[in-house]
C-alpha cells in the first residue's frame, strides 16, 4: 500500500511536472489523481481494507501526499497562469508607433488669442470692456479727440471716408469719447472710469507686411481725481511686463497726439535681440509698442467732464504689433490670410 | 527734417563733448525724436591718409609690390599690394589693421607670399567713393590723392566725409524744431552748452526804396497773417559759396543758384520759409495774397498747370498768380540766370489752408510742411534781414532801402497761468516751482510769480503751448520722463467686466473650436463681383452695401453685408494653397445702411458663418477616407445650439440663396430663423471654380442671443432603469423623418423619454419608393420600475400612430 501511494506520487509530481501545455491539462492531472475518484482519493476510500491500526499512519501519509500534490498544483498552476498571460501579451503586442485616432482640433485666431490675454490683464487690473460702432461719425473718430479738420495730425491716419461725416473708424478712441458723454448725459459728468475698447478699426494703408487697411487695436481710458503721469507710467509697465516677462524693458519717450498733453511713445526692450540692437529693433534696442498721454483737456471738457476736477490717461496698441512679437510672425498679411496651415499652429 | 552736425556746430561746440549718437538720443528723449543717424564715413574710420616711400618689388613674385609708408607716426608700415599705379610719394588712402571697409572686406595683419603687410592701400571702388571722372585704374587700383593732402589724416576728413547728418521725424506740434535754430535752441537745453547765434545785420546799400519798387497787400485776411517783402538788386546771379552748398546737402536740398540757395538757407536755418520772385516778371510790381478765382490758371515751378477751384491762397500779380502761396511759386516769375532785381518773400500763411491745397494738388513741399505746422508769425523780417545779408556777404547783390511789411492784426503774445502743484500733480512729481522756471526759461518762455501761482510768456515760437497741460510736457520731457517713478492709479475699487454680448461671443468662438472649428478673421470689406459670386439675388438687401468714398482698390468698394463673401474668399485661397481640408468660422459685425445714401451710422449686426470641405477625419491609416456631409455640418450646428442652451427649435427644408435648394435645412424658433445650414450652391461652387462640396451655415449671434437659457439647473439623475425598445419599419421615401420623430413623441405616453433614430436604409432589401428607419424609443418614469407590458403598450400607441400617419409597415 505504502509503495503504491508513493509510486503514485511519484508518478504524478512527474505528470505536473510536465504538465506543460495547459492549465488545462493541469486540471486533468489534479482530477486524475486528487479527483473524487482520483486515484488517490480511491485509496483512501480503500482504507477500510487495510488493519485498524495501520490506517493513521497510512492515512497520514496519503494525506500528506496530498496535500504535497495539491501544494505542487498550485505552484504549478501558478507557473502556468504566468506563462499563460506572457503568451497573452506576447500575441496581443500592436505597434505603438503607429499614428493615433484623431478628433478634429479647432483653434482660435492668434490675434484673438493675444486680445483675449490684453483683456484678461486689463479685466483683472479692473477695467472694463466697452465697444463701439466701427462705422463712426467724424465727429467722435476725430473732433471730440481735440482734431478739428484740417490739423496736420490728420496726416498720420488717413481713413475711409462714406460721406463728410462719417467714416470707418480709424482708431478706437471715439468708443472713449462715447463712454464719456454716456455717463456725463446722463447726469454723471465726471464719474470715474477705467476702460478698454478693442475692436477692428480701419486705415487707408497699402497692404503690406506691416500695414493692413484694417487691424486691431485696443485703446485704455482712466479718468478719476488726480490721475497722473506717474499713474501711467506704472499701469503701463505692469501690463507690459505680464505681456512680455517681468524682465522687458520699458522706456517713456515724449511724443506728440492731438488727445493727450503730455504725451508718450511708449518703447519695450526689444524682444529678439534682449536691447543688443538688430534687425527687427532696427539697431536700436527697442521697440515701439503703446501710444499714451494724459487725456487733453478739450477730450474731457468737449465730453462733458470737467478738466479742473478730474484728469486722465489713455493709450493705445496694436493686437497685431503684439502678437507679431510674441509668436515671431514677420508677415501681418499671415494674420488675414487666413491659410490653415498657419491658424493651425495656434 | 534732417540736418548735418556741421551746421548745428555752427551754433554751438558740440564737438568732442557729445557725440552723433548721444545727441540723438538726447533729442529723442526729449520729444524731438531723430530716426537715423546717418554717417558718410560709416566704414572709413580707419582709413589714413599715407604717402608712399619706398617700392621695392617683391622677392618672391613678379606683380607684388612691398611698401613703406609714413602714416603720420614715427613708425613706419609696410604693406604689399598687388597694384601697379603707385609710386614712390603718392598720398593714397590707407586702411590700417582693424579696418572694417565699406565693402565689408575686413583688414586684419598678414603675409603675402611670406613677406609682412600690415594693412591695405585702398582703390575708390573699396572704399566706395563716387568720384566724378576718376581714371578707371583709380577705381580698381589705387586712389591717388592729390600731392598737397596732409599725411596721418583720416581720409574721410580729407574728402569731406566726416559730417554725419541726423534724420528727424518730428511730431506735428513743433514747427520750431523745424529748423537749425530751433534746434540747437532744444541741444543748448538737453546738453548745457551755450548756443551763438550769427548776428543778423543788413547794409541797405541801395538808394532806392523797396517801399516805392513794389506793392504788396493782403485781401485774403483770414488765410494771411503777415506778407513781408525787400527788395535786392544788381544780383548777379551764379553758384552759391561751397559751405552753403554743402550745408543745404546735409539738410537733404539740392543746390540751385545763389538767390534760390540763400531762400532754402534760411528757410532750413530760420525755420521761415520764403519765396524769391524775378521783379521784372512780376506783373505791376504788385504782389497780393487773396484767393485763387476758379478756373484761374495756376503755373508752378514744376511746369504743371492746374486750375483753381477757387479756395486756394495765392500770390498774384496785377494779372495772374505768381504762385501757390506756401507751396510753390510760379513759373513765370522763376529767378533765372537773366535775372537782376529780386523780391523776397517771407510771409506767414494760415496752415489749414496751406494743407487743403497742398493735399488737392498733392503738392508736398518744405515750404507747405513748415506752414502746416506753423511758423513764427514775428520773425518775416528777421528772415528777409538774413537772406538779404547773405547774398551781399556773396557779393551779389545790392539791398534796398527797408521792408514793405503788411501785418493788420499783430498777434499777441500768449500767456499761461500755472501754479507748480498743478503740473506736480499732473506729473506725478514733486519737483520745486523753481525747477520749473529754470526749465521754462531755458526754452524762451519768461516766468513771473503771479498771485499763488506763476504766469509763463510763451516764446513767439511756441504756436503749440497755450495751457498749463502744455506746460507740464514741457517740464516732463525736459526732467526727462524716465525720472518720474511710477505709481498705481488710486481710488475706489472697480469692477473689471465686459459686457453679456462680448462673454456670449467668446463662447460660440469657444464651443466651435471644441467642435474642431478654427477662427478667421477677414476684412469688412467687399464688392459687387463678391456677391455676384455668392449668387445674391439681384434685388437682395444685401445688394445695399455701404459705399465707401476713396476705396483702397477697387476690389473692395463697399463695407459687406455678410460674412460669406469673405468665408468664401478664404476657402478658396485655401484650396488654391492645396488646404483642401477646411473647417472655419468667422464671428464679426455687418453692415446695413438705414438708407442710401448714407445719413446715418448704418445697423451694425453681429453675424456668425461656418465652412467645411473636405475630409471628414485626418487622412490616417485607421480613419476612414470619407468627405464631409451636410449631415456633419449639421452637428456641428446642433452642437453649437446645444452648448449655447438653446433647445426646442424646429428643422425644416428651407431657401437660402447661396445654397443647394435640396439641401438646406431651416432652424427655428417659432417663425424666427435661428440658423440656416446647407451645401454651397453648386452655381456659386462653379463661380469660384470649387470642384469638391463646401458646406455652410449662417447665424445671427443677437438672435442667438435672444433664445439661449438665461440660468441653468441640472436635472436630476434617474433612480429607476429605463426601458428600450426598437422600432423599424418601412415609409415612403418622401416622409421626413423630423415628421416621424414628432408623432413618436406626440405619443409617446407618459414614460416616453426620448427617441433616436439609428438607422436609414434603402436599397436591395427594401421595395422601391421605400425606406427603412429604425428608431430607438426610451421609456422610463421617475417613480418607479416600469414593466415590460408598460413599455409594450406604449410602444404598440407609437406604431399605431405611424401606421396610421405613415402608411409605415412594421419590418420584422
Amino acid at each position: 500500500m505504502e509503495e503504491r501511494i508513493k509510486a503514485l506520487k511519484a508518478q504524478a509530481s512527474e505528470a505536473i511536472k510536465k504538465a506543460a501545455g495547459s492549465l488545462e491539462e493541469l486540471d486533468n492531472i489534479r482530477v486524475q489523481f486528487l479527483g473524487k475518484k482520483g486515484e488517490l482519493t480511491s485509496i483512501l476510500r480503500g482504507m477500510g481494507a487495510v488493519a485498524k491500526e495501520e490506517r493513521p499512519r497510512l492515512g497520514k501519509i496519503v494525506n500528506e501526499a496530498r496535500s504535497e500534490l495539491e501544494k505542487l498544483i498550485a505552484e504549478k498552476n501558478e507557473e502556468l497562469k504566468v506563462r499563460a498571460m506572457e503568451n497573452r501579451l506576447a500575441s496581443e503586442k500592436i505597434d505603438v508607433t503607429l499614428p493615433g485616432r484623431t478628433q478634429a482640433l479647432g483653434h482660435l485666431h492668434p490675434l484673438t488669442l493675444t486680445l483675449e490675454r490684453i483683456k484678461d490683464i486689463f479685466v483683472h487690473m479692473g477695467f472694463s470692456v466697452e465697444e463701439g460702432p466701427e462705422i463712426e461719425r467724424d465727429y467722435f473718430n476725430f473732433e471730440a479727440l481735440n482734431l478739428p479738420k484740417d490739423h496736420p495730425a490728420r496726416d498720420m491716419q488717413d481713413s475711409f471716408y462714406i460721406t463728410e461725416e462719417i467714416l470707418m473708424r480709424s482708431q478706437t478712441s471715439p468708443v472713449q469719447a462715447r463712454t464719456m458723454q454716456r455717463y456725463s448725459q446722463a447726469g454723471e459728468a465726471n464719474r470715474p472710469i477705467r476702460m478698454i475698447a478693442p475692436g477692428r478699426v480701419y486705415r487707408r494703408d497699402e497692404y503690406d507686411a506691416t500695414h493692413s487697411p484694417m487691424f486691431t487695436q485696443v485703446e485704455g481710458l482712466v479718468i478719476d481725481e488726480g490721475i497722473s503721469l506717474a499713474d501711467l507710467k506704472g499701469t503701463l509697465e505692469t501690463f507690459l511686463r505680464q505681456i512680455f516677462g517681468e524682465k522687458v524693458g520699458v522706456r517713456f519717450r515724449p511724443s506728440f497726439f492731438p488727445f493727450t498733453e503730455p504725451s508718450a511713445e511708449v518703447d519695450i526692450s526689444c524682444v529678439m535681440c534682449h536691447g543688443k540692437g538688430c534687425r527687427v529693433c532696427k539697431g536700436t534696442g527697442w521697440l515701439e509698442i503703446l501710444g499714451a498721454g494724459m487725456v487733453h483737456p478739450n477730450v474731457l471738457a468737449m465730453s462733458g467732464y470737467d478738466p479742473k476736477k478730474v484728469s486722465g490717461f489713455a493709450f493705445g496698441m496694436g493686437v497685431e504689433r503684439i502678437a507679431m512679437l510674441s509668436y515671431g510672425v514677420d508677415d501681418l498679411r499671415l494674420f488675414y490670410d487666413n491659410d490653415m496651415r498657419f491658424l493651425r499652429q495656434f | 527734417m534732417q540736418v548735418s552736425m556741421k551746421w548745428l556746430q555752427d551754433y554751438i561746440d558740440l564737438k568732442d563733448k557729445v557725440t552723433a549718437e548721444e545727441l540723438a538720443d538726447k533729442y529723442t528723449m526729449a520729444g524731438v525724436p531723430v530716426e537715423n543717424v546717418i554717417r558718410a564715413d560709416e566704414g572709413l574710420e580707419k582709413v589714413v591718409t599715407a604717402k608712399v616711400e619706398k617700392i621695392v618689388p617683391h622677392p618672391d613674385s613678379d606683380h607684388l609690390w612691398v611698401c613703406t609708408l609714413d602714416v603720420g607716426k614715427e613708425e613706419r608700415v609696410q604693406i604689399v599690394t598687388g597694384a601697379q599705379n603707385v609710386r614712390e610719394g603718392h598720398i593714397v588712402p590707407a586702411a590700417m589693421v582693424g579696418a572694417l571697409l565699406p565693402t565689408g572686406q575686413k583688414i586684419s595683419k598678414g603675409k603675402l607670399r611670406g613677406v609682412p603687410s600690415n594693412g591695405m592701400m585702398c582703390s575708390a571702388g573699396e572704399l566706395k567713393l563716387d568720384i566724378e571722372g576718376l581714371p578707371e585704374e583709380q577705381l580698381n587700383g589705387i586712389y591717388i590723392l592729390p600731392a598737397d593732402t596732409p599725411v596721418g589724416v583720416p581720409v574721410a576728413t580729407v574728402l569731406g566725409m566726416d559730417d554725419v547728418v541726423l534724420e528727424f521725424e518730428l511730431t506735428a506740434n513743433r514747427g520750431d524744431c523745424f529748423s537749425v535754430w530751433g534746434l540747437v535752441r532744444e541741444a543748448a537745453v538737453l546738453t548745457g552748452l551755450p548756443a551763438k547765434y550769427p548776428e543778423i545785420k543788413v547794409n541797405e546799400d541801395d538808394e532806392a526804396s523797396a517801399a516805392e519798387m513794389v506793392k504788396i497787400g493782403i485781401e485774403a485776411r483770414d488765410l494771411c497773417d503777415r506778407f513781408s517783402a525787400r527788395v535786392v538788386k544788381n544780383v548777379k546771379i551764379g553758384p552759391s559759396p561751397a559751405w552753403m552748398q554743402a550745408r543745404l546737402e546735409g539738410a537733404g536740398i539740392r543746390a540751385i543758384n545763389n538767390v534760390v540757395d540763400v531762400t532754402n538757407f534760411v528757410m532750413v536755418e530760420l525755420g521761415q520759409p520764403m519765396h524769391a520772385y524775378d521783379y521784372d516778371e512780376v506783373k505791376g510790381h504788385s504782389l497780393t495774397a487773396r484767393r485763387a478765382v476758379a478756373g484761374e490758371n495756376l503755373h508752378t515751378l514744376d511746369d504743371s498747370e492746374r486750375l483753381a477751384k477757387g479756395e486756394e491762397l495765392v500770390i498774384a500779380d496785377s494779372e495772374h498768380p505768381a504762385g501757390l502761396a506756401g507751396i510753390m511759386g510760379g513759373l513765370e516769375s522763376e529767378v533765372t540766370e537773366k535775372t537782376t532785381t529780386v523780391i523776397f518773400e517771407a510771409a506767414s500763411f494760415n496752415g489749414p489752408s496751406i494743407r487743403r491745397t497742398s493735399r488737392a494738388c498733392g503738392l508736398h513741399s518744405e515750404a507747405s510742411g513748415r506752414f502746416e505746422r506753423g511758423v513764427d508769425v514775428t520773425k518775416t523780417c528777421r528772415a528777409l534781414d538774413r537772406a538779404c545779408q547773405l547774398l551781399q556777404e556773396m557779393g551779389a547783390c545790392t539791398v534796398t532801402k527797408g521792408i514793405v511789411d503788411v501785418y493788420p492784426e499783430p498777434k499777441e503774445q500768449v500767456t499761461v497761468a500755472y501754479t507748480a502743484e498743478a503740473i506736480n500733480r499732473r506729473l506725478g512729481t514733486d519737483l520745486p516751482a523753481e525747477k520749473m522756471t529754470e526749465i521754462l526759461e531755458s526754452l524762451g518762455f519768461k516766468v513771473t510769480a503771479k498771485g499763488e501761482g506763476f504766469e509763463a510768456l510763451v516764446p513767439t515760437w511756441r504756436n503749440d503751448v497755450s495751457l498749463m497741460e502744455d506746460l507740464s510736457e514741457e517740464v516732463a520731457r525736459i526732467v526727462g520722463f524716465d525720472s518720474i517713478k511710477s505709481t498705481s492709479p488710486r481710488g475706489d475699487m472697480m469692477q473689471g467686466t465686459q459686457s453679456a454680448r462680448q462673454t456670449f461671443i467668446d463662447s460660440i468662438k469657444r464651443v466651435l473650436v471644441s467642435l474642431g472649428m478654427t477662427e478667421e478673421l477677414s476684412f469688412s470689406f467687399t464688392s459687387p463681383e463678391a456677391l455676384d459670386k455668392l449668387c445674391v439675388p439681384e434685388d437682395s438687401e444685401l445688394r445695399q452695401a455701404v459705399p465707401i468714398m476713396n476705396p483702397l482698390t477697387d476690389e473692395y468698394p463697399l463695407v459687406r453685408t455678410t460674412l460669406l463673401t469673405s468665408i468664401m474668399e478664404n476657402a478658396v485661397r485655401n484650396f488654391s494653397r492645396k488646404n483642401m481640408d477646411l473647417r472655419l468660422f468667422d464671428v464679426a459685425p455687418v453692415f446695413a445702411p438705414k438708407a442710401l445714401p448714407v445719413t446715418e451710422l448704418p445697423h451694425e449686426v453681429v453675424k456668425l458663418v461656418g465652412l467645411i470641405s473636405g475630409r471628414r477625419y485626418e487622412a490616417l491609416w485607421n480613419q476612414p477616407h470619407d468627405m464631409v456631409d451636410f449631415y456633419d455640418m449639421k452637428g456641428i450646428a446642433e452642437q453649437l445650439l446645444a452648448a449655447l442652451s438653446i433647445s426646442k427649435y424646429t428643422v425644416e427644408a428651407g431657401e437660402h440663396y447661396a445654397m443647394h435648394p435640396g439641401k438646406t435645412a431651416v432652424f427655428k424658433k417659432g417663425k424666427e430663423v435661428i440658423a440656416t445650414v446647407g451645401e454651397l450652391h453648386p452655381q456659386a461652387a462653379e463661380n469660384y471654380g470649387i470642384k469638391q462640396p463646401v458646406y455652410i451655415f449662417e447665424m445671427d449671434v443677437e438672435t442667438l442671443m435672444k433664445y439661449t437659457a438665461k440660468s441653468f439647473k441640472y436635472e436630476s439623475l434617474p433612480k429607476y432603469p429605463a426601458i428600450s425598445r426598437d422600432l423599424a419599419m418601412l415609409v415612403d421615401d418622401e416622409v421626413q423623418a423630423a415628421d416621424i420623430e414628432k408623432v413618436i413623441s406626440k405619443n409617446g405616453g407618459k414614460y416616453f423619454q426620448g427617441v433616436t433614430l439609428f438607422d436609414v436604409y434603402t436599397g436591395k432589401q427594401v421595395a422601391e419608393g421605400k425606406k427603412s428607419m429604425a428608431f430607438n424609443l426610451m421609456f422610463q418614469s421617475k417613480d418607479k420600475t416600469l414593466t415590460d407590458e408598460e413599455a409594450d403598450s406604449a410602444f404598440k400607441n407609437i406604431l399605431q400612430a405611424v401606421e396610421r400617419e405613415f402608411q409605415a409597415e412594421l419590418r420584422a
